[in-house]
């Protein structure tokens, strides 16, 4: 694999708060159109590692290097213009602003460049369209959520980070989440996924990161995950020396 | 596009409402205040409005604008639109000086700024410098009084000001401010520049109330400190902008009528009564009706320019 | 001449320590900024001129009929406002607002009621002759209102670490939503905490005709400044805090006034824009954590 080849390169990267080491020297690669799952216990990291990558929190060490540039300490919205958007745990649309508005801000400020999005229809598949007029602070939270992903998309990334984005959602809206993540991976689009739900995870994925304590501990499918001594004692318990 | 429109006529017929009223109304040093209240409670608007930023110390960009005015005329023998530009100029540079304050939450931002505004009260009114200032014992213009012009000017700001907020209404720029107060992390990566966005917002409200500032040395031209940087000049541009309901054009125009006339009618004779009543609105517009005046419109779905 | 200024800034210190002490206990139990602090202030401050005009009384015994009828006073106004202004998206920023409101109004009723004439009670009430100290005389009156602030911080300590309900205090000022979820009744604890909060501004009201000289019912807003600039530097949220920037802040406001007296007036302001720029955490505060 020539270094060429990577989406994003991330090398020992560290976040401490205190004295606590959020982030103790994570390393992994991605490569364009690849979905990697980053997955974990709760604490070891993961989200942290998002709001890092997406310039929520300034990294203490280590780097982050995307389409061959470095980018650690770039500011959100130069990373938007960059081709890297992300969306919320818990979402924050702009409430007082119509959905039609939201994608529009989006679009107009943080387009990555190549074609023009085409709002009506992006919205159309995520079904939004019938909202579009609506506020933001109306739709329900998982149409919270959707919009969020709208406000991403729109921006036309090639890196999108995931976070949480099943948590709240219904089996059925989870299903078609997982379609929609995958179709959109299929044309080219490179995701970094956090989910606790294994399901999700699994449906959506090429490949997964294990994270523990800030460190990762195994890279490679889900189902070599799932067999690894390490990561079984790391989910099964943090008790036995892990 | 026709809501452009109506914020546009509405804008036209406040200006030119105003600048016929002389001719209608002989008071016109009171209709100079309303022209002023307008400018004020407006350029307010757009900080406060758009962006979420309430600056408490609005009134110390109203004071660089008015000493800007005054020591442009009295040291640099500058006439009237000369020192308007430096008035102006001082309120902006003010602002820059201030931006840092925006590292500060809303409640923190609204204290310093008041506190800021004070802190250049103190330093024009000093007595050590009143060999530039004159210090606490005011200044005095009288060779540019001419208070036509001055009141022309005073109605062009407006028009400045007026047209500036219906930009930001129907602009993707005033969009990309209305998410920032929505959501500063979701706006960032939305693309939008938060840094860039709240410091022209701020640097267009600091330069209104540098102008406003400016007009009124001009148009007074005997004034002391105390009465350039009088809190009163921010509290009522605050309450006359909430009353109303900022974000909107109409808002901050009904609150300055509506309020502005209340104080003219009752407040000058006797200025507790109308402390009192504007205190109470105050209380109870924040409990039932934060959104203003204009919201008992707006909540039932109809567009207020 | 330094120590002079030191030790009296040592006593103005004290004193603002009972000027913040109040709103900092409101903040950090209700996250809420009352703006209306300073004028709950000049109300104590006249209810001494008044008790002290007419009966004659003693400004102690002022100072122990504002502790009552403060507190008092505090529930219902506490439990018309703050429960419903929590509800709001912004409470924080909006409280500014509200109580700013309330400010207006106080001060509007108050002068409406007695006039905007300057009021003073003579210094010699609380004792004559200067009392001297390390061989530096103080007047009597200074030293006497900051005992009385002394005592009045150390009560609220006393309340705050050794009774059960100012340990629910402490509890509320931790977390609002696990005091909730613990089944303490959050609304009683933050009543009475906002009823001694502007009880403490009235007792440092009662001494303000001699720590601060003739007070007006406009007196308000100069005080909030200060005592933001105090609570601040001494930490938001933390009552034991402002113990330290109400000494920073006295001692602070002397040496300017010994030195470089014309400019005294600017240090509260610059202090507080300082602080909150540089240090937003205050002097006492750990940078917070956000994960």
């Amino acid at each position: 694999m020539s270094p060429d080849a990577k989406l994003l390169h991330v090398e020992k990267l560290e976040k401490r708060f205190g004295g606590f080491r959020a982030l103790d020297g994570v390393s992994f690669d991605l490569l364009p159109g690849e979905v990697l799952g980053l997955v974990g216990p709760n604490g070891s990291g993961k989200t942290t590692c998002i709001n890092v990558i997406s310039g929520l929190y300034g990294g203490d060490g280590g780097q982050v290097v995307f389409e061959g540039a470095r980018i650690d300490g770039t500011a959100m919205h130069k990373l938007a213009r960059l081709g890297i958007n992300r969306t919320f745990q818990s979402p924050k649309p702009f409430l007082s602003l119509t959905v039609r508005e939201n994608v529009e801000i989006s679009a107009r400020y943080g387009h990555a460049g190549g074609a023009a999005i085409d709002l009506d229809g992006l919205l159309a598949s995520l079904e939004l369209d019938a909202h579009a007029h609506r506020a933001a602070e109306d739709l329900n939270s998982a149409q919270q959520k959707t919009l969020d992903l709208a406000r991403a998309l729109a921006t036309a990334p090639r890196l999108l980070l995931v976070d949480e984005l099943a948590a709240g959602l219904n089996p059925a809206e989870l299903d078609r989440m997982a379609i929609r993540l995958r179709t959109l991976a299929d044309r080219g689009m490179a995701m970094l996924v956090v989910e606790h739900l294994m399901g999700f995870i699994d449906k959506v994925t090429d490949r997964v990161v294990v994270l523990n304590a800030g460190r990762e501990i195994f890279g490679g499918t889900l189902a070599q995950a799932t067999q690894d001594p390490d990561v079984i004692r790391v989910f099964l318990g943090g008790s036995h020396g892990g | 596009m026709h809501r452009v429109f109506n914020d546009l006529g509405l804008a036209v017929l406040v200006v030119v409402a105003m600048a016929v009223a002389p001719s209608i109304y002989s008071n016109q040093l009171l209709l100079f205040n309303f022209v002023m209240f307008l400018s004020l409670a407006q350029g307010l608007n757009v900080i406060y409005g758009f962006t979420g930023y309430l600056p408490f110390g609005y009134v110390g960009f109203f004071g660089a604008g008015a000493y800007g005015f005054a020591l442009a005329v009295m040291h640099l023998g500058f006439g009237p639109p000369g020192a308007m530009a430096v008035g102006a100029a001082a309120a902006v540079v003010l602002a820059l000086i201030l931006t840092p304050l925006f590292r500060l939450s809303g409640a923190y931002f609204a204290i310093a700024n008041l506190a800021a505004a004070q802190a250049v009260y103190e330093v024009v009114a000093n007595p050590a410098l009143e060999d530039v200032t004159k210090g606490p014992y005011g200044v005095s213009l009288s060779g540019v009084f001419a208070p036509n012009a001055s009141y022309a000017a005073a109605v062009a700001i407006l028009a400045f000001t007026l047209l500036l907020v219906v930009w930001l209404r129907n602009s993707q720029f005033g969009l990309s401010l209305r998410a920032i107060k929505e959501d500063p992390i979701s706006a960032a990566m939305a693309g939008v520049s938060v840094v860039r966005g709240r410091t022209i917002a701020w640097l267009l409200s600091a330069l209104i109330a540098g102008l406003v500032g400016g007009s009124f040395a001009w148009e007074v031209s005997v004034f002391y400190p105390e009465t350039a940087f009088s809190p009163q000049f921010s509290i009522f541009a605050v309450v006359f902008a909430l009353f109303g309901g900022t974000a909107t054009l109409t808002g901050p125009l009904l609150g300055v009528f509506i309020l502005y006339g209340v104080y003219n009618w009752i407040g000058i004779s006797v200025p507790q009564y109308f402390q009192l009543i504007y205190g109470t609105l105050i209380v109870a517009l924040v409990l039932f009706l934060p959104n203003g005046l204009v919201s008992l419109l707006t909540r039932r779905g109809i567009r207020v320019p | 001449m330094l120590i002079g200024a030191l030790l009296s800034g040592l006593v103005f210190g004290l004193y603002f320590t009972l000027v913040g002490l109040g709103l900092n206990l409101v903040f950090g139990v209700m996250r809420i900024v009352n703006l209306a602090h300073g004028d709950f202030l000049m109300l104590g401050a006249f209810a001494a001129y008044w008790m002290f005009a007419l009966f004659g009384l003693h400004p102690l015994y002022a100072a122990l009929a504002v502790l009552v009828v403060f507190v008092v006073l505090g529930l219902p106004i506490y439990y018309l406002i703050v429960p419903r202004l929590q509800m709001a998206r912004d409470a924080e920023m909006l409280s500014i607002i509200l109580f700013f409101g309330l400010s207006q109004m106080i001060e509007a009723v108050t002068s409406i009621a007695f006039g905007t004439t300057e009021r003073s009670i003579p210094g010699r009430v609380l004792g004559t002759g200067p009392v001297t100290i390390l061989g530096q005389r103080l007047p009597s009156a200074w030293v006497f209102g900051a005992a009385v602030s002394a005592i009045a911080v150390a009560c609220v300590y006393l309340y705050l670490y050794r009774t059960r309900l100012g340990s629910l205090t402490r509890a509320v000022m931790v977390s609002r939503d696990e005091a909730l979820a613990t089944g303490i009744d959050v609304h009683r604890v933050s009543a009475l905490a906002f009823g001694i909060g502007i009880a403490l501004a009235g007792i440092a009201g009662v001494f303000a005709p001699f720590m601060l000289g003739s007070v007006t019912p406009a007196l308000g807003p100069e005080i909030n400044v200060a005592a933001f600039a105090v609570i601040v530097v001494g930490t938001l949220g933390n009552p034991l805090g402002t113990v330290l920037g109400g000494i920073i802040y006295g001692v602070g406001l002397m040496l300017m006034q010994t030195y470089f007296s014309s400019w005294a007036n600017i240090l509260p302001n610059l202090l507080l824009i300082a602080v909150l720029l540089f240090r937003p955490e205050g002097l006492l505060g750990r940078a917070t954590r956000r994960a």
